[in-house]
């Protein structure tokens, strides 16, 4: 019965140092992608004040539309003016919070006479035209307001989340992004600031 | 000879790999069919994230923004000017990279295609290293001195039996 050899086992350490790097290698890849998840932006609905846009530097993107009134509106002809364009919802919170602001900035630019910067308000698609016409007439606004209804303005100014504000120069270039409510003295000191520089070079 | 050795045997990876190939064929063919202009605006909207609300496309979301994205997307289509990648660049170049559904191909997001496809190949490596061992572990064919172990071990238990 002693004489019987007990079989040993073949042993294969290589095999168990392998696991230890894989398991490295996926807690790695796991922390990288946690990393970046975590300091990643949430986009644009996080941003208030001037922001980043594509168009900043280059002639306005096409509008023609129709106002409320039912006048033709084309941003092209308005080359030579200061434009402001305000993109509004008359659903939105901080766009009817933001109103009187807009018509006491609408009130200084008109004391400027033919200087003074033109405001245009800009709908959203698919707003309630009666509910607008009736928020101007129950707060105030004198300035056209005009219609997108296919939607190509708000997508070629990249507007997500209203409020938003442009400044346009009177070469029809984009100077200036607000995302969020503004006041009407940061608006009027931004317009001029604009100026300075427009008129400095 | 049983069928589990009938396929390690090389007739039957050629049959599988023909098998494989004809569901790739069919899959890759059965949507190579022309799109009708609504199901190219469903397309395109669906590859695009809806910028202002969490978790949605913007062909589900019912926010202005994505209303007049979709608005933007069949125009372009319509219009026939742009392929849909080009229409989702657009989008995305108005709109900002978050707004990009699928990741891409170059740069950091690639690294989301690459795993993947470097996870797949380290495993097949993996596995053709670990068929190997088991099949030369299966193979092993008992030699003298395994045959004389073996009886020795089984005198050894007609001796325990017999004494």
């Amino acid at each position: 019965m002693s004489d019987v050899e007990t079989p040993v086992a073949p042993v294969e350490p290589a095999r168990r140092r392998v696991a230890p790097f894989v398991v490295l290698a996926v807690v790695v890849v796991l922390a990288a992608f946690f990393v970046v998840l975590a300091t990643s932006s949430s986009g644009p609905k996080d941003k208030v004040g001037i922001v980043d846009s594509p168009l900043l530097g280059r002639v306005a993107p096409t509008v023609r539309s129709t106002t409320l009134d039912g006048v033709p509106f084309d941003l092209a002809r308005r080359k030579g003016s200061w434009v402001v364009i305000n993109f509004f919802n008359s659903t939105c919170g901080p766009c009817r919070a933001e109103h009187p602001e807009l018509v006491k900035f609408s009130e200084q630019q008109q004391g400027f006479g033919d200087s003074g910067a033109e405001l245009y308000t800009m709908l959203q698609i698919n707003n309630d035209i009666d509910a607008v016409n009736k928020f101007f007439s129950d707060n105030g606004g004198d300035w056209p307001i005009v219609r997108d209804d296919d939607g190509t303005t708000n997508v070629a100014f990249g507007v997500a989340l209203v409020p938003e504000t442009f400044i346009v120069n009177p070469d029809g270039v984009v100077v200036l992004r607000w995302a969020g409510e503004i006041d009407s003295d940061t608006l009027s000191r931004l317009v001029q600031q604009q100026r300075d520089i427009y008129e400095a070079t | 000879m049983s069928s589990a050795a009938n396929l390690k045997r090389w007739p039957g990876w050629v049959l599988l790999f023909l098998v494989v190939a004809c569901f790739l064929a069919y899959g890759t063919a059965k949507d190579a069919g022309p799109l009708t202009p609504e199901e190219r605006v469903e397309e395109i909207t669906k590859h695009i994230a809806c910028p202002v609300c969490d978790g949605e496309t913007v062909y589900e979301s019912a926010n202005p923004a994505s209303a007049a994205i979709r608005a933007e997307v069949k125009a372009q289509v319509a219009a026939g000017l742009r392929s849909d990648d080009e229409i989702v660049a657009y989008v995305v170049q108005q709109f900002g990279e978050q707004t990009q559904l699928l990741p891409k191909a170059s740069g950091f997001d690639a690294l989301v295609w690459m795993l993947p496809a470097a996870a797949l190949v380290c495993a097949g490596v993996g596995l053709s290293f670990a068929f190997r061992r088991w099949k030369r572990n299966a193979d092993a064919i008992p030699d003298d001195d395994d045959r004389a172990m073996v009886e020795k071990a089984l005198a050894a238990e007609v001796n325990l039996d017999g004494s």
